[in-house]
């Protein structure tokens, strides 16, 4: 049962990734990396490392988004 | 940040979000040697509440809570008070980082922890404030 949510997560996470990738928007890449910091931690969890999920929750999605956000915000975005 | 760029709905939700975040962060930290969590893990949630608290108040308010003076200050005490407790196992226990006390009671743990979570969340948060103040 673990490996199936296992396998489950990490096609999610190429899913996830390969959307960021293809993505036109800077934005939309930047908000779909902090999906995949989230299910990462999805991952993290479910492979018995909770610590390392609460950092990858922390770190991945608050504080690497809001300087992605703050990059994007200071340069010219050219749609 | 640009007060342009704020809306009431970011201004509500950080404000009322950032103190249960930091509360969470400080249990984190005081009881990272029974469950998840500990110093560095306590540290970043910390800093993330203190962004959130940041990003609801007014511009002009700021500068008097998490001035980037005070904050350089908190993270290199705590990391001289770090580098103290240490030589404070050498002369007490006989090596580096050892634990002075007897008993069943984690004291060095919990020093250890919070010295580490003070720094942490400082320096993360010294990183975001410089961030912010730019733009």
């Amino acid at each position: 049962m673990e490996e199936i949510a296992i396998t489950i997560t990490l096609a999610m996470l190429v899913l996830i990734a390969l959307t960021a990738l293809l993505s036109r928007t800077l934005l939309v890449a930047v908000i779909l990396m902090s999906v995949f910091s989230l299910v990462s931690a999805l991952l993290f969890y479910l492979c018995d490392a909770p610590d390392v999920a609460i950092t990858e929750a922390a770190v991945g999605a608050g504080v690497t988004t809001l300087i992605y956000v703050w990059a994007i915000h200071r340069t010219k975005d050219k749609p | 940040m640009r007060s342009a760029a704020k809306t009431d709905i970011l201004d509500t939700v950080s404000r009322k979000l950032g103190p249960y975040v930091l509360l969470f962060g400080f249990y984190m930290i005081s009881h990272g040697h029974m469950s998840p969590g500990g110093g560095f893990q306590g540290g970043v949630v910390l800093a993330s509440g203190a962004i959130l608290i940041l990003l609801g108040c007014q511009s002009h308010r700021l500068e008097g809570l998490f001035s980037s003076e005070i904050l350089s200050l908190v993270e290199t005490a705590a990391y001289f008070l770090f580098i103290m407790v240490g030589i404070a196992g050498i002369i007490f226990a006989g090596y580096f980082l050892a634990s002075p006390f007897k008993g069943s009671v984690p004291w060095m743990m919990y020093t250890l922890n919070m010295i580490i979570g003070i720094k942490v969340g400082a320096g993360v948060g010294l990183i975001c404030l410089a961030i912010l103040h730019r733009s």
